[in-house]
């Protein structure tokens, strides 16, 4: 049986996006602005969008960009990460250079990516590889030096090298944090991938909408943008699910249900 | 306790019986200096020299902050020392190794695994296979109590059991030297003597060497042969003195015993009068 506590927490999003939908339902039908239709036209006009074939190869097109910048960012940040926190000249390095490029919006750098590499997949790809990077590196880097020096030297006396303790005991001690910083990540990946083919038009979820907008054919933004916040709240909620599976046996933490990006 | 030979000449070592008085680790005038600020230099171990027994159950006791912990790690391989050297079996230390294996207050388990991971993960290590590696595990989990707990996650466990389980983990890969930091320091007093009494009679089935570091007189004085005492600031050797008291010993006998009280009384009063004499800071 589902006690009362557990119903309530699976029915709290979708109550959230009922509320959501009806609030916007209601502005629509009070405002009656041509360029913002209710809630049930944008929904309706969902279907049409996902059974063109078009727009179907251009959303997949966006989600494998997404899927290939944010699996390379992991795979470079984790290890580098990682080696700045177990490695006080590594940290030395990278820490400034990331100073740096931290706070500048990775989409800036978008101009100048284009003027080298055009305006095709890898401009794109590498935008959202620089947008997941950082947290990743971030947590990876922070979850790296909290982690207890005596589980190391436990991990040395059976016989581990420096770089066996690195991916035998760092690396899983460190993997809550770790996954706190993809999971970050790969909202920034969402959010970078529609940014990118905002500014490189060219192809992508971002350009389905951005064309829309241009022709004044305010249903299928707003159901572009249904599509693409429904991506994000699944792609999200699967990751949550895969994180909670891998970290069960750290200590029980707090976590909302779902992340709204 | 079944030794694996891991090089050729203990294959061809003859098999003696255990030579009581063979010495195992040597510590040679070990210093210890840490540089506390930028121009300020801390002598945490001064001119430390010290020889442990093969067999030989040996507590370091001591103030908090009289470099009990750093002599330890330094025989441990994990620290090496300012000057000096510490020897294993006339090998100079130059790293950790499964021949001294460390057990520390906090335990140090390693959390993303069971309780049979944990004590698996040595010998795994030493290139036991799976299925050899768990049922050793799982005798040695037996034998220090926590039966049924196998595939409990650390953080499942109270600080007894996970003390138990740091024992077990680190008696699996069969080390020579066990190397106890205060392992008993963060339980509560009734743990605490439980534990003492299971490490002893663990200890007393194999006697394997120990060495044991602990701020408790009455705990140095109930398990050891023999109680290095240390003073502070810096850290030195004051005396080593021999406790004679029977084997195996039992706790509750023991109390009782007017020679272990006398030894206990002494000990503590060696250090009221070291304080007395030592720094009027
Ligand atoms: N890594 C270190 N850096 C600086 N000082 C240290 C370090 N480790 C220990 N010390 C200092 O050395 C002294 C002895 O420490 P420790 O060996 O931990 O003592 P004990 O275990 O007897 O309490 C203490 O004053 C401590 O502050
Ligand atoms: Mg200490």
């Amino acid at each position: 049986m589902i006690s009362a506590a557990a119903l309530t927490r699976r029915a709290a999003p979708v109550l959230a996006c009922a509320a959501l939908l009806a609030v916007w339902q209601i502005a629509s039908l009070a405002l009656k602005s041509d360029s913002f239709p209710t809630a049930l036209e944008a929904i309706r006009t969902i279907p049409d969008i996902l059974g063109d074939q078009e727009s179907l190869i251009n959303i997949l097109a966006s989600l494998r960009r997404m899927a290939i910048g944010f699996g390379i960012a992991v795979l470079v940040s984790i290890p580098l990460g990682l080696l700045m926190g177990r490695s006080r000249a590594v940290a030395a390095f990278f820490n400034p250079l990331l100073m740096v490029i931290y706070p500048v919006p990775k989409a800036a750098l978008m101009p100048i990516i284009m003027l080298w590499l055009g305006v095709g997949d890898i401009t794109k790809t590498l935008v959202i590889f620089l947008g997941v990077s950082l947290p990743v590196i971030y947590h990876s880097f922070e979850g790296a030096k909290a982690v207890e020096e005596k589980m190391l030297w436990s991990g040395a006396a059976m016989g581990l090298s420096p770089l066996q303790r690195l991916a035998r005991i760092v690396l899983p001690a460190a993997l809550p944090e770790i996954l706190t910083g993809c999971r970050t990540g790969l909202v920034l990946a969402l959010i970078t991938m529609i940014t990118s083919e905002m500014i490189a038009r060219q192809s992508g979820a971002g350009n389905i909408l951005f064309n829309a907008l241009d022709m004044g054919q305010y249903d299928t933004v707003y159901a572009m943008i249904i599509i693409v916040g429904a991506m994000g709240i699944c792609l999200d909620a699967a990751f949550e699910r895969i994180r909670a599976r891998l970290v069960r046996w750290s200590e029980p933490q707090f976590d909302m249900p779902l992340s709204f990006s | 306790m079944k030794v694996v030979p891991s090089r050729s000449s203990e294959w061809v070592r003859p098999v003696t019986s255990q030579r009581p008085a063979s010495t195992i680790i040597e510590i040679d005038r070990v210093s210890q200096v840490f540089q506390t600020s930028a121009r300020k230099d801390h002598l945490a171990l001064s001119d430390i020299s010290l020889t442990i027994e093969e067999g030989a159950f040996v507590s370091i006791l001591g103030p908090s902050g009289c470099g009990k912990s750093t002599l330890l790690y330094i025989v441990g391989g994990f620290v090496s020392p300012t000057t000096g050297a510490a020897k294993m079996k006339g090998q100079a230390i130059t790293g950790p190794g499964p021949d001294r294996g460390p057990v520390f207050q906090e335990f140090a388990l390693f959390p993303w695994k069971t309780v049979l991971g944990n004590v698996m993960y040595g010998p795994r290590q030493q290139g036991v296979r799976a299925n050899e590696a768990e049922v050793q595990s799982r005798a040695l989990i037996e034998m220090v109590g926590l039966k049924g707990y196998e595939n409990f996650y650390p953080k499942e466990l109270s600080g007894g059991m996970k003390q138990r389980v740091a024992l077990a983990r680190t008696l699996a890969y069969h080390p020579e030297v066990l190397l106890m930091d205060e392992p008993f320091g963060a339980l509560d007093a009734h743990t605490r003597t439980r534990l003492q009494n299971d490490l002893l009679n663990i200890w007393e089935r194999d006697r394997k060497t120990v060495l044991f570091v602990t701020h408790s007189v009455d705990e140095a004085v109930f398990l050891s042969d023999k109680v290095v005492m240390m003073s502070k600031s810096p850290g030195r050797i004051r005396e080593v003195i021999e406790i004679d008291l029977p084997r195996p010993r039992r706790r509750n006998e023991l109390l009782l015993d007017p020679r272990y009280q006398k030894c206990v009384v002494d000990i503590e009063r060696m250090f009221d009068e070291s304080d007395k004499v030592g720094s009027p800071s």
